[in-house]
This record gives C-alpha cells, sequence and structure tokens, in this order.
C-alpha cells in the first residue's frame, strides 16, 4: 500500500495541500480528478518524495518515504511528470534503458525487459530512430515504457507508477491507448495513480476516483460510486448532465452551456441553486 | 548497472579505440617536429629507451635532451590540459542539459583566472618565489578555489526553487564574469612590465612553461578529476531527462550535481593555472562527439577526453610551427580553428531544427 496522512503542503503562507489522505492499492488504477490549480501534481510530487518538506506521513509497503535512499525508492515507484523534455539526441532504446539505471541487473535481463516493455506499448519499430523526430503520442508512449521499465520485474512487495496527466495534448484514440495500457500493467502487481482530466475517462478506467479542490480532497471512494452529479459540480464548478452509457457500462457526464454573468467584476459561471 | 556499461559496448569500444590511436600517431608527430626537428623513428626509440626497452639502440644525445627536458613535458600538459578541458565542458553540458555551456560561461574560467592572476603580480610581494614549489602548487590551488567560488555563486543564484533555472544561469554567468574580469582589471592596474607582459600571455593561453615540477603537482588532480568524472556518466544520462526525472530513476540529483561541479571546477582551475585560458575545446568536443556518434554520456565523456586532448595537440602543433621559432599563442589558435569550425556546427543543427 502507497498511504499519505494528513498531508500539510505549503509554499511560504499559501497552504497547498491541505490535510490530504489518499491510499494507493497495488493492482488498482487510482485516479485524481480536480480542476486547474486544485494541487493535483504537487500532491503527485509529495507522493513521490520530490517535494521533501511536507508535514505528514507518507509511507510506502510499511515504510516511510524518508527512510527510502533515492535508488531504493526507484524500485518501488516510478513517476512520469508532465512534459518530459529530452535535450540531446537520444534513441528510444536508450531512454528506455534509462528506467533500467538504478537496477544491478545484467545487460541481459535489461533487455528483456525493454523487449516487454516495448511490445507492451508498442514502440518496438522505433526502437532506434531519436526521440527527437517521435510524434507527441509517440514520446508518450517512449516515456511511459520507461517508467514501466523501472518497475517492470515481479517483486514480492508491490510497485506503482504515478503518471501525471499522461493523455495531455494527445488524440483520443492515443488517449485511450495510454489509459488501457496503464489499467494492463496493473496485473502485474502494479499500482497505478494518475492525474486525469477527461471525467469521462476517468471514471471508465479507474477503480478509484479521488476528487480534489482548493488542495482538498472533496470526495473519494469506488470510482462509479463517488461519480455522482453533486460531487462533479461542487469540485467543478460547473453545472453537469450524468448519463448512464450502457456499451460500457459506465457513467459518463456532459457539461451544461451556461451563460457569462459579471459579478463585483469577475466573469464567472454561475450555478443556480 | 552492469548492463548499463556494456550496452553498446563494442561499437563504442572501437570508436574509443580507433580516437586513441589518432591521439597517439599525433603525440609521436607532435613529438618530432618544433625547434629543433627529430625524426619520428628517433622519437620513438628515444621512448622505449626511457621505458627501458631496446637500449643498445644509441640515440642523439641532444635529441634526447630536448624530448625529455622540454617536449615530453609539454606534451604531457598539453594532453592532460586537453583531456580535462573536454570531459569538464562535456560533464557539464550534461548536467545543465544544455550544448551551449561551457567551463568559461558558468565562471569556472574567470574565477579560476581571477585568482592567478593576483598570484602572479602579488606572489612576489608575498615573498614567493616565481619558480618555488609553493608558488607552483599554490596556482592550481588558487585557481582551484577562484573557480569553485565563481562556479557555486553561479549555481546559488541561479537556483530557483531547487532547479537551475538556465536563462537565470546564463545571466548570472555574465554578470559573474564580469566581476572577474573586474577583479583581473584591478590587479593588473597594480602589476609592473613584465607581469603585465606574462598576463597577457597568459589569458591567450600558453603551454610553454610546462615543466616536470609543475606536472608533479598538477597532474595527478586532473588525472583524479578527469577519471572521477567518468563514474558520473550513467547519472549524466539520466539527468538529460531532467532532474526531477533522474531523481524518480534513483539519482541522488543534489549530490551528483555538487560533486560534478566540484570535479569540473577541479579541472578546469587546475588547467587555467598551468596554461591560462584555453576556449573552446570544452564546447566543441563533446559537441562534436555527439553529432559524429551519438549522445550517450559513456561515450561522449570518454571520447571527450581523447578528443580534448587530441584537439589541442593539433593547435599546439600549430603555434609552434607556423611562426617558428617564435610562438603564437595557443588559445589564439584553438579560437582559430574552434570557432569556424563551431559556427559550422551550429548551422546544421539550425537547419535540422536541434536547438
Amino acid at each position: 500500500m502507497y498511504q499519505a496522512t494528513n498531508i500539510l503542503f505549503r509554499i511560504r503562507d499559501k497552504v497547498i495541500l491541505n490535510d490530504v489522505n489518499l491510499t494507493l492499492q497495488p493492482a488498482k488504477f487510482t485516479a485524481i480528478v480536480g480542476p486547474n490549480g486544485a494541487g493535483k501534481s504537487t500532491l503527485l510530487k509529495t507522493l513521490a518524495y520530490e517535494h521533501q518538506h511536507f508535514q505528514g506521513e507518507v509511507i510506502i509497503n510499511g515504510k516511510p518515504v524518508q527512510e527510502y535512499s533515492p535508488k531504493e525508492l526507484s524500485m518501488v515507484r516510478a513517476v512520469l511528470p508532465q512534459n518530459s523534455q529530452v535535450q540531446f539526441a537520444f534513441t528510444v532504446e536508450q531512454i528506455i534503458l534509462l528506467g533500467r539505471h538504478a537496477h544491478r541487473t545484467t545487460k541481459s535481463e535489461n533487455e528483456k525487459v525493454v523487449d516487454e516493455v516495448m511490445i507492451l506499448t508498442g514502440i518496438t519499430s522505433f526502437r532506434k530512430r531519436s526521440y527527437h523526430t517521435l510524434s507527441g503520442g509517440e514520446k508518450q508512449r517512449v516515456q511511459l515504457a520507461r517508467v514501466l521499465a523501472q518497475v517492470w520485474e515481479e517483486t514480492v512487495y508491490p510497485r506503482y507508477i504515478l503518471l501525471d496527466e499522461p493523455t495531455s495534448s494527445l488524440d483520443i484514440a492515443q488517449q485511450q491507448l495510454i489509459f488501457s495500457l496503464a489499467r494492463q500493467v496493473c496485473e502485474r502487481n502494479i499500482g497505478v495513480m494518475a492525474i486525469v482530466h477527461d471525467l469521462n475517462q476517468a471514471v471508465q478506467f479507474a477503480d478509484q476516483l479521488y476528487f480534489m479542490r482548493d488542495g482538498k480532497i472533496m470526495a473519494a471512494g469506488e470510482a462509479q460510486t463517488v461519480f455522482t452529479k453533486a460531487n462533479i459540480e461542487e469540485t467543478f464548478c460547473c453545472r453537469v448532465n450524468l448519463y448512464h452509457d450502457s456499451c460500457n457500462n459506465c457513467p459518463f457526464i456532459i457539461p451544461e452551456r451556461e451563460e457569462l454573468t459579471v459579478t463585483k467584476n469577475k466573469i464567472r459561471l454561475t450555478i443556480n441553486d | 548497472m552492469n548492463a548499463l556499461l556494456t550496452f553498446r559496448d563494442s561499437k563504442n569500444t572501437m570508436i574509443i579505440v580507433g580516437m586513441s590511436v589518432c591521439l597517439l600517431v599525433t603525440v609521436l608527430f607532435s613529438l618530432s617536429i618544433g625547434a629543433v626537428s627529430i625524426p619520428v623513428k628517433d622519437v620513438a626509440v628515444i621512448l622505449l629507451n626511457k621505458l627501458g626497452l631496446f637500449s643498445t639502440v644509441e640515440s642523439n644525445s641532444m635529441h634526447e635532451v630536448v624530448m625529455t627536458s622540454i617536449r615530453i613535458p609539454r606534451i604531457l600538459m598539453t594532453l592532460l590540459i586537453g583531456s580535462s578541458l573536454g570531459i569538464s565542458g562535456a560533464a557539464l553540458q550534461g548536467l545543465f542539459r544544455n550544448p551551449l555551456v561551457e567551463p568559461s560561461l558558468i565562471g569556472v574560467s574567470g574565477g579560476s583566472a581571477a585568482g592567478v592572476v593576483m598570484v602572479i603580480v602579488f606572489g612576489a610581494s608575498w615573498g614567493l618565489a616565481t619558480d618555488g614549489l609553493l608558488y607552483n602548487s599554490l596556482l592550481p590551488l588558487v585557481a582551484f578555489s577562484g573557480g569553485l567560488m565563481a562556479t557555486f555563486l553561479v549555481l546559488k543564484l541561479s537556483n530557483q526553487m531547487g532547479r537551475t533555472n538556465i536563462a537565470m544561469l546564463v545571466l548570472v554567468g555574465v554578470a559573474i564574469n564580469a566581476l572577474a574580469g573586474a577583479v583581473i582589471g584591478l590587479t593588473i592596474f597594480y602589476a609592473d612590465e613584465n607581469q603585465l607582459r606574462t598576463f597577457t600571455f597568459w589569458t591567450l593561453g600558453d603551454l610553454g612553461g610546462a615543466s616536470w615540477h609543475k606536472l608533479i603537482i598538477a597532474a595527478p588532480l586532473l588525472i583524479f578529476s578527469s577519471s572521477a568524472l567518468l563514474l558520473f556518466s550513467p547519472a549524466l544520462n539520466a539527468l538529460a531527462l531532467g532532474e526531477a526525472e533522474a531523481y524518480h530513476m534513483g539519482v541522488d540529483v543534489e549530490r551528483s550535481k555538487r560533486i560534478i561541479i566540484f570535479l569540473s571546477a577541479l579541472g578546469v582551475g587546475v588547467s587555467v593555472s598551468l596554461a591560462g585560458m584555453i576556449g573552446f575545446v570544452g564546447l566543441v568536443i563533446p559537441h562534436l562527439i555527439r553529432v559524429l556518434f551519438h549522445a550517450d554520456n559513456r561515450l561522449v565523456l570518454p571520447a571527450s577526453i581523447l578528443g580534448g586532448a587530441w584537439l589541442l595537440i593539433i593547435a599546439d602543433i600549430v603555434a609552434r610551427t607556423v611562426v617558428n621559432p617564435a610562438e603564437l599563442p595557443i588559445g589564439v589558435v584553438t579560437a582559430l580553428i574552434g570557432a569556424p569550425f563551431f559556427i559550422g556546427l551550429l548551422m546544421k543543427a539550425k537547419l535540422k531544427n536541434e536547438l
């Protein structure tokens, strides 16, 4: 289990995370949704122990995150940040091999891992290509492959991957592909957490769903249970209508078109209730 | 780890072996030419004699003196300086994730130069004999501390929320270099004619002052910094994806960063103290290797050692021969070779949209 308890994170006086509690289960897909500036990325960075000055506790597999060395930490969790940039002309294969940086495994073991993650993410054919020449969707799959290579081997302890908006700026087919891949790796006893922008995708793929706003968890639980009109409207300040898609057997929403009103020199969408 | 080291190893080994052979040939050639021309055959005989082989073969004793007291120390120094500048440039470019970073840009050279100039000008009044052991050991030390101080200052000032802001880094580098320039200017104000002349040659780079005395102190430092930097090639590869990403993949980023900067400042600082400011080697060589081969730092770092040494040896040959029996300052030659070449690289990069 990957557990965050009573997390408080502030930059100077501004509270970014306010008493956040979150649990990632192994082999489950947990999605975080919320408006821009809700603190989702900060939460992810805190879980990854990239932000180290927080109050509260982060415990991975029963051990506080502070007690892990960077190397040990990289064996249990991998992170896909938003828009990673690669400065030098590395090949796809080299990038994925970087995920094996901290592992003391042999060349052939590493190559086996790289082969497997490449097959899963469907990038085998551009193994030797320069990363710079790839399209956005291809780059994202290479980065995902790198993240997977880091925690690929089956171990006695569960591993986790944290994905920060893994589908931003991708077309819908690529988006579905990335989320399907993320779901599939859950089977290897990997817990997946993703920050998701599209609510319909979040409920379609996630087991657990967290609603976040202003640094607080607004609602959390089984995805289909907490995916309610009230939770969504309260979190996003936007009126929505909830429907049921019988094909995917899954709820979905369509936001309502609203008139702009000007109150106290601010333009905002109003919710009349 | 193991696998990372052997990845692509056969191809990399071939590149490294090829470059080493080139370097060796150039070194032999370089030993044979100069004010007194020594045939390459004699060069080989003298070298082998020194190593205790074929000692029965007679060699010209004048040649031997020229070789052992002038050329060999000079070429060893050239090799060491070239390789240190090359690998420090490669490591700093990797660390800052920017192919345009050069030791001088982040203040190492400026800081070292300020330190060295102060010793050159005020050394005599502090009671230091200009060729004493103390003087020779103080010079690299001062250069190193000056370079290190300037670099840390640049790094500290350009740090934003735990990350190095590259635009900030460049601007702060400009400021620190200006400050170092002011310190140098002020010091020169107190210099006499002779010191001024020494200083002018020194700013343009000068390999002529090589001696075994200097080498004994500088060589271990340069060899240490270069070989220690090699250990960081895998970490530098991970850093190419970004500092946060490298941390996620298990690299202790802050520690690696500090050690890499320390080692680069050591290499560049000691080089500056030996031969003055030699530009372009640290910038062009790593860049060239990335363009010619690939960007994997497990190749770029060792190849920059060989390439840096090679470029400086070539530049030294040119410097010693074109105005024979006088000498051109080495920095002028590296800039003359390096600048057009670098512009060419930039144009090529522009066409391919790489920068």
